[in-house]
């Protein structure tokens, strides 16, 4: 992560109206953020909390109320920010009579890109999002998942330096949403920065090296991942399996200089890991399935 | 066959001095309208907004990309041509498999055969394509907008403008691709339709037409002929064997163009009224006189009777073998007569008591033919215009309007532009819409609203000198407002060169195409803007 500043908003807020011009509802009051090249940046919130809001405004697609909004240096409001700019919106609002092929020649014909990088870079994003395979049909055909997919296909076909992601996650199984995660990581090591916007807490916790909690459309909290989960008053030690008796010698020891031992157990990983195992197990031994074992003869009816 | 109206030459210049005035007027009205309602709402910030807006219109369109829009237009091609647009090719394809039924032999008048066939094509070519490029046009960008696959395209380096200009091409295109193929299998139609001998009437009458002007039955000039009791008068009549004559005055003749390259074919149609019943085997007779402007030398031709609703060709060489003037001196047509490309052609009728009806189309020098397949593709080009206004229409208002109301607000201004145009004209101008040199009777709205209650007739002056300038005032306001409403709707009718073709005539490049091309440009330029800072200005995610 670099100190430079990628986007940039003071004091935005943004009042909705309605017809008459009279006061809707506030989505946002005075959020000032900076986001820095290189990092991952969440936008956390409830439903409603104006996360949604702030990306919108970040890209143009709503007018500010008050404040101002820099990204890549210009304002919102300057088409060629686009340029460098990659967008998922939460939905992925495509061509539905298009296919995957098509699609992404389509959005990168916005750009300037000579066709034959065009071809290169939209077989490589097809190949990178898994839709090799269904390049060739439109996308009303397609799964929620495989939208997503060619969705975040489109955001990178001009290789952006900033990407925006709406709830990037959503609508994906265990898997997708794996690879999803994997990708934002992937492109944060490219250099690239990266914004994105959920309610799935452990999405965020697993990828984003920053976070801001909205509330209410106000900034409630703004930090590092790391920082803001630490429990300094805890102390946890790793190691590699320990005899219970070398545990007893060292709960003897902790005790000694006055430390309370709160738990000593075996850590289990999480649903996610064992799910994505399985599958990718699955798909590399074909027809090895999990036999439950026989029940005792007493039990069988 | 003639045509019931009067073609004029558009005046490019002047149409054009005109629209810069009103685009420069209704210009700089919305900038100061803007900078009023700016202030309203955003206090002395908002002039500033307004002039940082204009400068990033003026950027934007600077800053065009021909790869971008071409991109739009593909993809509207694209979804027009999967959501199977095409298929409104049944529906003609179904018109054209049984219109054959009802129409073969419907009339014995080969002419009156050839304009049924022309017109039902390029009728139903014209009332096919106009709804189906309306809907498509008019849903495209709300469309868009409603399931928001508009906010993926925005976030790319794309303009507003170039949106709006990619909808309109790509459903331009596909329009244009439609109206091809229908215009070329309606031409088939035509021919294979027509009988061998009757496809000889597929022709294209090249007509230079002339001024005309009538002396009464003294002899004296007057404005229009009689009225022969028409309630809506589009032809003067003159009264036989009197003083009474019509004169056409031309005055741009190049006989290097006459046929053959120095024979004069006039061709009339005019109509005949009797008084009495008189010889009912005999016509009407009818005498030309070529007149030359500049030495008034006078040569009188043959009498010939004049067939109604029927060609009356006269080929002034053929049918008088040597040319006399009124002192019987033999004279040369192109030497004598005409000169400096002007020509005066009196018309007299000859038969008592009975009246021959002209106007200004119904006598004209009738230039080699060109083909049919020219005239008629001129035609469909004229209708390609009108397609591409709707088109632009359509787009523009889906830019600011939902789908359902950008129909209906498309579909009204086509049909007040296609059937009101002219009434409005006649409002404003105060002529009749058939006939642009006779003036209504009556007067203003304010002026009526004052003359019932007073029970004061149109004919009298009001006595009040302030009540009759308040009035006058308020009716000049009412008059400019109208004209202000009639300009906002283009005159649709003028795409409509059916007539032409149906009548066998050539489609005028000064008088048909060249004003619907003006009328195309000069709407669909303010049109576009229009479209493009609602766009802009329009929050795409607004609640």
């Amino acid at each position: 992560m670099s100190s430079e500043v990628v986007i940039q908003t003071r004091n935005l807020t943004k009042i909705y109206r309605d017809f008459w011009g009279r006061k809707k509802v506030r989505a946002l009051n005075s959020l000032s953020l900076d986001v820095m090249r290189g990092e991952v940046f969440g936008l956390l919130g409830p439903n409603g909390s104006g996360k949604t809001t702030t990306l919108k405004l970040l890209l143009g697609l709503l007018f500010p109320t008050e404040g101002d909004v820099t990204i890549l240096g210009r304002p919102a409001s300057d088409v060629t920010k686009n340029e460098r700019i990659g967008y998922l919106p939460e939905e992925s609002y495509l061509y539905r009579f298009l296919n995957a092929e098509e699609t992404l020649d389509f959005y990168g014909r916005l750009f300037k890109m000579p066709a034959n990088v065009r071809r290169d870079r939209t077989k490589k994003l097809i190949e990178r999002v898994g839709l090799t395979h269904a390049r060739r049909r439109h996308v009303k055909e397609y799964s929620k998942g495989m939208t997503r997919r060619i969705g975040l296909a489109q955001a990178l076909i001009n290789e952006p330096d900033l990407i925006l992601l709406d709830e990037p996650t959503s609508g994906l199984d265990p898997l997708g949403s794996r690879d999803m995660k994997d990708m934002i990581v992937k492109l944060r090591d490219e250099g690239k920065t990266v914004v994105m916007c959920s309610h799935l807490l452990a999405d965020v916790q697993d990828v984003c090296d920053r976070i801001a909690i909205l509330d209410g459309g106000e900034l409630k909290v703004l930090g590092k991942v790391q920082d803001l989960l630490k429990d300094q008053g805890v102390t946890q030690i790793k190691t590699s399996r320990l005899a219970d008796n070398v545990v007893k010698e060292v709960e003897a020891v902790l005790a000694r200089h006055g430390a309370q031992v709160l738990e000593v157990d075996h850590p289990t990983t999480n649903l996610e890991d064992l799910f994505v195992k399985t599958v990718r197990e699955s798909a590399a031994r074909p027809g090895q399935r999990y036999v439950a074992p026989a029940l005792p003869a007493s039990t069988a009816t | 066959m003639s045509l019931n109206f009067s073609p004029v030459p558009f005046d490019l210049a002047a149409g054009f001095t005109h629209w810069l005035v009103i685009m420069v007027a209704v210009l700089a009205l919305s900038f100061v309208l803007a900078i009023v309602i700016s202030m309203l709402t955003l206090g002395f910030a908002g002039p500033v907004e307004v002039v940082v807006h204009s400068a990033g219109a003026f950027s934007d369109f600077l800053g065009t990309s021909p790869r971008r829009c071409l991109a739009l237009t593909t993809l509207t091609f694209r979804e027009a041509v999967r959501r199977k647009t095409l298929w409104v090719f049944a529906v003609f394809a179904v018109l054209f498999l049984f219109a054959g039924w009802f129409m073969s032999e419907a009339t014995p008048d080969p002419d009156l055969q050839v304009k049924n066939y022309v017109s039902f094509v390029l009728r139903t070519i014209n009332w096919l394509i106009l709804p189906v490029v309306l809907l498509l046009a008019c849903w495209g960008i709300p469309d868009d907008i409603k399931v928001r696959s508009l906010h993926t395209v925005v976030t790319k380096p794309v303009r507003r403008h170039e949106v709006v200009l990619g909808r309109i091409f790509g459903f331009a295109a596909i329009g244009g691709l439609v109206l091809v193929i229908m215009s070329a299998i309606g031409y088939v139609w035509i021919n294979r339709q027509l009988p061998q001998a009757k496809g000889a009437q597929l022709i294209a009458r090249v007509p230079v037409y002339g001024e005309i002007n009538f002396l009464d039955n003294e002899g004296k000039p007057t404005k229009e002929g009689i009225n022969v009791g028409d309630e809506v008068m589009f032809r003067s009549f003159i009264e036989g064997n009197t003083k009474a004559r019509a004169i056409w005055n031309f005055s741009n003749l190049d006989p290097s163009r006459f046929e053959g390259q120095g024979r004069l074919v006039l061709e009339s149609s005019f109509q005949s009224f009797r008084s009495h019943k008189g010889n009912i085997e005999r016509q009407l007779m009818c005498q030309f006189t070529l007149i030359n402007p500049k030495t008034k030398l006078r040569v009188p031709l043959k009498a010939f009777e004049v067939h109604e609703f029927r060609r009356n060709v006269y080929d002034v060489l053929a049918q008088n073998k040597t040319l006399q003037d009124e002192d019987g001196n033999s004279v040369e047509l192109l030497k004598d007569i005409i000169q400096d490309g002007k020509l005066q052609v009196e018309t007299a009728c000859l038969s008592s008591a009975q009246y021959l009806g002209m106007a200004k189309p119904d006598l004209f020098v009738r230039l080699p033919d060109r083909s049919f397949a020219a005239s008629y593709f001129k035609s469909i080009t004229t209708i390609g215009l009108m397609m591409t206004m709707v088109v632009v229409l359509g787009v523009v208002s889906g830019c600011f309007v939902k789908g359902p109301v950008a129909t209906m607000l498309t579909a009204f201004v086509v049909v007040v532009g296609k059937v009101a145009h002219s009434f409005l004209q006649s409002l404003v101008t105060g002529n009749v819409s058939y006939n642009p040199n006779v003036k209504m009777q009556g007067s203003g709205l304010f002026d009526s609203i004052y003359r019932i209650p007073t029970h004061l007739n149109p004919m009298v002056e009001i006595d009040n000198k302030l009540v009759g300038r308040v009035v006058s005032t308020l009716d000049n306001i009412e008059l400019n407002a109208l004209w202000a409403v009639q300009h906002m709707f283009p005159d649709f009718a003028s795409f409509d060169t059916t007539e032409y073709v149906a009548n066998g005539f050539d489609v005028p490049w000064a008088e048909a195409l060249l004003p619907s091309l003006a009328i195309t440009v000069g709407y669909c330029l303010p049109w576009i803007l229009v479209g493009y800072f609602s766009l802009r200005l329009r929050e795409l995610e607004a609640k």
